[in-house]
């Protein structure tokens, strides 16, 4: 009946009523006419009913004889003949269809996503090379196309994923990161210092240390060289070096944390509004866009029964919940803790798991505004680390046997 | 005409298929004590609040009730709404 009511909102229908002693007589006969009547309702000295506005214009004549009179009429097709009487409108509406699907239908700009500004503006350089400029309809754009040509156009893009997101047409970029040198494990190798320290403890188990406990070392500075001379005889030879060289490193931190913070707490207000995603584009149907100065929006998208599963088309209703900014005093105790969690954290990075704290001061003051953290951390770490060495050219090397 | 119709229906049971699909007999349904949908009746006889007399081949269906509206009447049926009391059946 729900779907047979749908369906008369848009074939139109018209609400009759019937002042007659012989009401069922009226009915029998609009019966055997083949014309279906719907919602009859009894009053005292009348019936009121609908009828299809296709029967109604149909059967005008009958309706005439039995003296029925309409009451109102309604409907889509209903609506519609009525505009025939406003040309101009109907007319401007046609032209705005016409123009927001023109417009729609058009991508208006081009989106580079995951790479820096100028590998974005190579990409449109390249892309308009290929004659892809803005406005370009959506139809001449292929995808896979353009991400040929920029497979092509960039060798070093490790993945490229074109797609089209309303009018923007977005291109989502990954570069191939440059992969270290792999070092074997016969090669020779030399460890250096990746850090300035003072030396803690030094293991070598292949090369010649060149550093020993207590030396200070920057940054660079070798620790075991991968040149050794030979027993047998004075020739140097080259070897992989290997070892271990602790390091004291230490560690200066200034940190602050403020005292007064924003944070967004709800108010318990919220408005929705309703999309309707028709062929992978969203186009609002009620309600303003963002109703709040500050809020969290969500959203969630309603499936309409048998239409969403035959076509494409669902309803999404987004959710503003209204959020209030208040200022929070934060306790002194609390910021000293969220103080020192940073600064471990911050430690944390720059040295690695490994790493044994000797020593740390930290210090703590505040001022009207701020609570600060300065904090000196000594540390034991492994410092070096590989690097390949090669030998040296032979016309280098006669040239300082000459000198 | 009543003896065809009964034969009709009769050779409907043994094939077993749909009774309508062979004989004129009406076809009644209840939802609950709410609704009552008539198929294949001949039209109406009375409509008033508290009652609805339908014509049906052979037999004449009174109902009997409260707040009666006929939710749609067409060739082939005709679906009242209401609180239904009774229901009659008057041979002709």
């Amino acid at each position: 009946m729900l779907i047979f009511k749908l369906m008369s909102l848009l074939t139109g229908y018209v609400t009759v009523r019937l002042r007659a002693a012989n009401f069922e007589k009226v009915m029998n006969l609009l019966r055997k006419k083949g014309i279906s009547i719907w919602d009859v309702e009894r009053k005292e000295y009348d019936i009121k009913f609908k009828i299809s506005y296709e029967d109604y214009r149909k059967y005008a004549d009958t309706i005439k004889e039995t003296k029925m009179e309409p009451l109102n009429k309604k409907g889509l097709i209903y609506n519609l003949t009525k505009l025939k009487v406003r040309k101009g409108f109907v007319l401007g509406l046609f032209a705005l269809v016409v123009s927001l699907y023109v417009i729609t239908s058009l991508i208006w700009n081009i989106q580079v996503v995951g790479t820096n500004n100028i590998t974005a503006r190579n990409i449109i350089k390249a892309l308009e090379n290929n004659n892809i400029k803005t406005p370009i309809s959506h139809t001449s754009v292929d995808p896979k196309h353009l991400e040929t040509i920029l497979y092509k156009n960039f060798e070093n893009f490790k993945f490229v994923e074109v797609y089209i997101e309303g009018s923007n047409l977005i291109i989502f970029v990954k570069e191939k990161e440059i992969e270290k040198a792999d070092i074997k494990k016969n090669e020779p190798t030399s460890i250096i210092s990746t850090k300035n320290a003072i030396i803690n403890k030094v293991i070598a188990k292949s090369g010649q240390p060149v550093v020993k406990e207590g030396d200070v070392v920057y940054e660079g500075q070798t620790l075991i060289m991968g040149i050794v001379k030979n027993k047998n005889s004075e020739e140097f030879m080259m070897v992989p070096s290997e070892g271990t060289i602790y390091g004291k490193t230490y560690y200066n931190f200034e940190l602050k944390e403020p005292k007064f913070k924003d944070v967004e707490v709800s108010t318990n207000k919220s408005k929705s509004v309703y999309y309707l995603h028709l062929n992978g584009k969203s186009n609002k149907i009620l309600s303003d866009k963002s109703p709040f100065e500050n809020y969290n929006y969500k959203e969630r998208t309603i499936q309409i029964p048998i239409l969403s599963n035959l076509t494409d088309i669902s309803i999404i209703k987004g959710t503003y919940y209204e959020q209030m900014i208040k200022e929070v005093d934060i306790n002194e105790d609390t910021a000293k803790n969220t103080l020192t969690i940073g600064m471990y954290d911050d430690l944390l990075k720059k040295c690695g798991k490994e790493a044994r704290i000797l020593k740390s001061s930290l210090n703590f003051s505040d001022d009207d505004n701020y609570y600060y953290l300065r904090a000196q951390i000594e540390v034991i770490e492994d410092i070096g680390t590989k690097v390949k060495i090669y030998p040296m050219p032979e016309t280098e090397q006669e040239q300082t046997t000459n000198e | 005409m009543g003896k065809f119709n009964d034969f009709r229906s009769r050779i409907a049971d043994d094939l077993e298929i749909p009774n309508d699909a062979l004989s004129d007999n009406f076809n009644l349904m209840m939802h609950g004590n709410k609704k009552v949908i008539i198929e294949n009746h001949l039209g109406i006889i009375v409509y008033e609040n508290n009652l609805v007399e339908v014509k049906a081949i052979e037999v004449n269906i009174t109902v009997k009730g409260t707040k009666f509206k006929i939710e749609e009447i067409n060739d082939y049926k005709v679906i009242i709404k209401g609180n239904i009391e009774e229901i009659i059946f008057k041979k002709e």
